[in-house]
């Protein structure tokens, strides 16, 4: 089963798990897939703040929380939504397709 | 013919820019004038005594927006300008090139300013304070040259932050305080000596329970004498001896003040139509039935924020969980919380390796804590604060508790 054109194998559907928030790399550069209920989302895995791991961060309703100064983004669009982040996280389309989970390799939005 | 109403802003730090975006944001269609005595436009001041002046980030990255998107908000920036006057009877601002600004509603962000010192030899040249960007370039040019010798003059978190950045830019750096102990008054005795030994560690020499009485020089300021004789020979002096709430403007115009300007919960000042938020707003909290001022960064977005919902008639109380962080080496601090009275302190981790959780309980409540290096807990350690969650210290104590699922329970209505 290979990957859509223009996307990448991020992780196996079987390990979602609401809440979950998942770590793959495109190019050495770190991203994330986050969970929330059925939906599944992909964004850039470092803070747009300063240098920090948003995997080891924590998903409430649709923010995902950075763990090192508790900036804030919004899940869906990768909005700072609190401080001291402003700049947003971009956001990567997501395709689930036998069991696997896809993420483009493009960003959702150009910014 | 229709007037578009004018709200005016005096202050142009992160409360006055917040307010401002929250303004359009809500749909306000009114003319926003942000007025900041600065030359530059709002900026993040948190990395002035961190990476800005550790040469780790350039100014340019400072700014949350550029001039062209202050333009497409139809903000109205008036920088490098004072606001001298204000009468709030005639809705008026005189600024300092005699320019009258009228205002519907006025919004008060006008912050505080780091105390100075008049001992003798405090207006050598060599002597440093820390507000603004100019401060922090004028002081980073200085300890990026290294091998200074520089005193800082308190060891509260401006200083703390700054004797860290002096030492991990190759400087010899004495911290001094009156205190026993760095942030002692924020964190407790038990973090202050962490911090202590953390500084020490890196080699910073403690003078705690100490006073300049002097500093020394010819034409620079080469010496600061102690009140127990020590002579300190030094290149620079820092002083960070805490900030005083720029009340003056309210003052004049007959507004309440007192340690701040003084607001409800709707950051409505005693005038009408007048707001105040930030640093300078000494604000009413409902809940605990006293009023705070909060000199920290995110306080005063959401309170600029709080205050610009207020000016649209849409006045919900302003009554966040205060939040604030330090760096300092490769050490992360993050605390959540009122700075209130507590009685026990229970620890979660590891003091001595640096890496803890600690958190402050009022009769059995956890009503503070504090994340040493262990950011992947902060949000738990904050959920319970909002619940002001009853835990046993020793289920909180214990490394095999899951504090995840413990603060979501305890969130639970």
């Amino acid at each position: 089963m290979s990957a859509p054109e223009g996307y990448v194998w991020a992780l196996a559907a079987s390990d979602l798990e609401d809440g979950g928030i998942y770590p793959f790399s495109v190019d050495e550069e770190e991203r994330i897939v986050c969970v929330i209920g059925e939906e599944i989302f992909a964004l850039d895995g470092i803070c747009t703040h300063e240098y920090a791991e948003l995997v080891d961060g924590e998903i409430e309703d649709e923010t995902l929380w950075c763990p090192l100064h508790s900036s804030g983004f919004n899940v869906r669009s990768g909005k700072a939504t609190n401080l001291p982040a402003v700049l947003p996280l971009t956001t990567y389309d997501v395709r689930v397709d036998g069991g696997n989970v896809y993420v483009a390799l493009e960003p959702r939005i150009k910014q | 013919m229709t007037v578009r109403p004018r709200f005016a802003i005096v202050g142009a730090g992160l409360a006055g820019h917040s307010a401002a975006t929250t303004l359009r944001e809500a749909g306000f269609d009114g003319e926003i004038v942000l007025i900041g005595d600065e030359a530059a436009r709002p900026y993040e001041r948190p990395p002035l005594s961190k990476q800005f002046l550790q040469g780790k980030k350039p100014s340019d990255e400072l700014f949350f927006h550029s001039l062209e998107q202050y333009a497409e908000h139809d903000i109205e920036l008036r920088l490098g300008r004072r606001a001298t006057a204000l009468d709030v009877a005639r809705q008026q601002l005189t600024l300092d090139d005699g320019e009258i600004v009228a205002y519907d509603k006025l919004l008060l962000t006008t912050g505080a300013s780091p105390i100075r010192l008049r001992q003798p030899g405090f207006d050598l040249p060599g002597v440093h304070y820390l507000r603004t960007l100019t401060d922090a370039a004028e002081l980073g040019e200085q300890l990026r040259q290294s091998g200074r010798h520089v005193v800082v003059i308190g060891a509260g978190f401006i200083g703390s932050e700054v004797a860290a950045s002096a030492r991990m830019l190759g400087n010899e750096v004495t911290l001094i305080d009156l205190l026993p102990l760095p942030m002692v008054t924020a964190l407790g005795e038990t973090l202050g000596e962490l911090f202590a030994e953390v500084h020490r560690r890196q080699g910073v020499v403690l003078r705690m329970q100490s006073r300049v009485d002097e500093l020394r020089g010819e034409g620079r300021v080469e010496e600061a004498i102690l009140a127990d004789g020590e002579r300190i020979t030094c290149d620079l002096v820092v002083v960070g001896v805490g900030v005083r709430p720029n009340v003056e403007l309210a003052k004049q115009a007959g507004i309440e003040t007192d340690n701040g300007i003084v607001v409800n919960e709707f950051s409505e000042t005693s005038a009408p139509n007048v707001y105040a938020a930030g640093d300078v707003a000494h604000w009413w909290h409902p809940g605990h039935g006293r009023r705070f001022r909060v000199e920290h960064y995110d306080n005063a977005g959401e309170h600029g924020a709080a205050a610009a919902r207020s000016m649209l008639g849409l006045s919900e109380p302003f009554i966040p969980l205060p939040y604030f962080w330090s760096d300092q080496y490769d050490i992360n601090l993050q605390y959540v919380g009122y700075p209130e009275a507590w009685d026990q302190l229970v620890l979660r981790g590891d003091l001595a390796e640096f890496a803890v959780t600690a958190f402050f309980l009022s009769h059995g409540q956890v009503c503070a804590a504090a994340t040493i290096n262990r950011p992947r807990e902060l949000r738990s350690v904050r959920r319970l604060c909002e619940a002001r969650a009853v835990i046993d210290p020793v289920t909180l104590a214990d490394p095999a508790t899951d504090l995840r699922a413990l603060s979501r329970n305890a969130s639970r209505p």
